[in-house]
């Protein structure tokens, strides 16, 4: 901030600059926020009938085995995520900084596609990928001999939370991978002759200098991961829609039945607060950890 | 014995690494040519190449599907997020890099901690908003929430980029007599062209993909954007893939060219809030 007089536009200007984006943000953000909290004080359906029934909502929220079930599909989502995502895409990071590995621009570029695609998209590929008797992974199971391990990817109850998981994953590695190596790529290249001249191998340089050096990275994105995650909701929506059942739904899927399956906007609202305290708690929480680990 | 064991360990990790790319694009190549096949075709083997292509599946999407309005809505939507996103982040962020005034930090603060709100939150009492202003259902109704949540992403990204700007150029001008306005657009904003091109491609992609708040806001058939589109068409016509796989092709074919046209800058623009400078 310089705050040069010179430039400094006229009091109009200056605020014709400065509040559409203040007005809109405040009108689309935060008067939302405060309405969700409002509106979680009410029974409610959306029409002009209004109950204000005080903490009931919040009473039945915290009894309501349907929301923390959602809830822990979400965790589940984002423990496979943290792992599968910012692992996976650490190791493939790792191979492409080396020189073993050919063609690196193809890799880089190839594992970004997917996540520049619509969910929905991927939701609807993956759906057909799993289709029971049409579905490519049983076709390829078949073909070399694994009928045994055909299920019904997206029907069966047990498994449906795995199955929606994989595209989920699968989806944002391309992104990680991308903000790994460009934090590796800021790594001086010396430090690692050093480490080499006093004999560290692969596997010792990737332990004793890239991991530590990546730490704050690694925090990032597994913030990112985390909420990222916790708004898990378009490709399970189009794959399942949360079922059979109640067994793949999501925190916002339960939202968005509630509210407009169900007319229940009050109750609507209270899922609302829930899921942002909830998110805004996890990602807190994360960079507590996060921040002794690294003391 | 450790120079082979070395070599199998090279060859290992190239395969795998092809393993991975080819899971990333072979669904997306299995569409592709899937969607010139005819469903008769499809139903005899889903994996085989089409004997002879055909583009009937892409004229059925666009004349039976209404492909063809859901293109031009989120086409709509998304140039208008762009422009809008844009315009405010850019003077907003301008604002806020150059000058000091009352609650600036305040300000400043709220767009950068709108970065971390879980906008899934926002879904319900949104359309309870835009219910009671009647905004619901509109041609317009998604520009709102679109620029709303991309703002604090650009605002972050222009205002980092401003401070490196120098002001001399600024200040000669200003003397010169030209107005504000006129300065910021002739000579702040040209400079500031790296990372506003950046932040185009993110807040396309992120518009055109958009599925929660496009489901809720927006019931009219006319209205609807691309990924609604797709769901609905599914409803429709549960049974027939390939025109369903060409309407995904729809979707997705302008996001790919973009994407391989620029690549750098998309990847860029998608990983800009993680990746420092």
């Amino acid at each position: 901030m310089n705050d040069s007089t010179a430039i400094r536009p006229k009091r109009t200007t200056f605020l014709i600059y400065l509040l559409p984006s203040v007005i809109l943000f405040a009108f689309m953000v935060l008067v939302p926020v405060i309405l969700a909290v409002r509106y979680s004080f009410f029974k409610w359906s959306g029409g002009p009938k209004m109950d204000f029934i005080g903490l009931d909502n919040y009473m039945t929220l915290l009894t309501d085995s349907l929301f923390w079930n959602a809830f822990l599909n979400n965790l589940l989502i984002v423990f496979f995520s943290v792992f599968g995502q910012i692992g996976i895409a650490f190791v493939i990071s790792i191979f492409l900084m080396s020189k073993v590995v050919k063609l690196k621009g193809f890799h880089r570029t190839v594992i970004f596609i997917p996540v520049v695609l619509s969910s929905v998209v991927i939701g609807f590929l993956w759906g057909m990928i799993y289709n029971q008797d049409a579905g490519m992974l049983n076709w390829f199971l078949q073909t070399v001999g694994l009928e045994s391990w055909i299920r019904p990817w997206l029907d069966d109850p047990k498994i449906v939370m795995y199955s929606v998981t994989v595209p989920i994953v699968w989806q944002y590695i391309g992104f990680y991978l991308i903000i790994f190596l460009a934090a590796m790529q800021s790594i001086n290249n010396e430090v690692y002759e050093m480490a080499e001249l006093d004999g560290a191998t692969g596997f010792k340089k990737m332990r004793f200098i890239t991991l530590p050096l990546l730490s704050s990275t690694i925090k990032i994105a597994i913030m990112l991961c985390i909420a990222g995650n916790m708004k898990a909701f378009d490709s399970i929506f189009v794959m399942t829609g949360g079922g059979p059942g109640s067994s793949s739904t999501v925190m916002a899927q339960y939202a968005y039945d509630t509210s407009f399956k169900a007319y229940k906007l009050g109750y609507g609202s209270t899922i609302s607060v829930g899921i942002m305290v909830l998110s805004v708690g996890l990602i807190i929480i994360s960079q507590l950890i996060g921040g002794k680990n690294r003391d | 014995m450790t120079k082979t064991g070395n070599r199998i360990g090279r060859i290992g990790i190239n395969v795998f690494m092809f393993a991975v790319s080819l899971s990333c694009i072979f669904p997306l190549i299995w569409m592709l040519y899937s969607s010139l096949k005819t469903e008769r075709e499809f139903s005899l083997n889903i994996m085989s190449l089409p004997t002879k292509p055909q583009f009937q599946n892409y004229i059925d999407a666009f004349e039976i599907g209404k492909m063809g309005s859901y293109f031009w809505n989120s086409a709509f939507v998304s140039f208008f997020t762009v422009i809008f996103t844009i315009l405010f982040g850019f003077f907003t962020a301008y604002i806020l890099a150059r000058f000091k005034f009352p609650f600036r930090n305040v300000i400043y603060f709220m767009f950068l901690t709108g970065m971390l709100i879980p906008i899934h939150g926002l879904l319900i009492p949104i359309f309870i908003e835009f219910k009671a202003l009647g905004l619901l259902n509109k041609q317009i109704t998604l520009i709102f929430p679109y620029v709303a949540f991309n703002l604090s992403m650009a605002i972050f990204l222009f205002e980092n980029f401003i401070k490196t700007v120098p002001l001399d150029v600024e200040e000669a001008a200003c003397i010169d007599g030209s107005s504000s306005t006129r300065t910021v657009l002739s000579i702040v904003f040209p400079l500031c062209l790296p990372v506003i091109s950046t932040a185009i491609i993110l807040f396309f992609l992120g518009a055109w993909n958009e599925f929660p708040f496009a489901l809720v806001l927006i019931e009219s058939a006319d209205l609807r954007t691309l990924p609604i589109g797709l769901t609905n068409f599914n409803g429709q016509y549960t049974a027939n893939y390939t025109q369903m796989l060409a309407a995904m092709a729809i979707v997705v074919l302008p996001v790919i060219i973009v994407y391989l046209a620029f690549a750098k800058k998309v990847m860029q623009g998608m990983t800009a809030g993680a990746v420092k400078g």
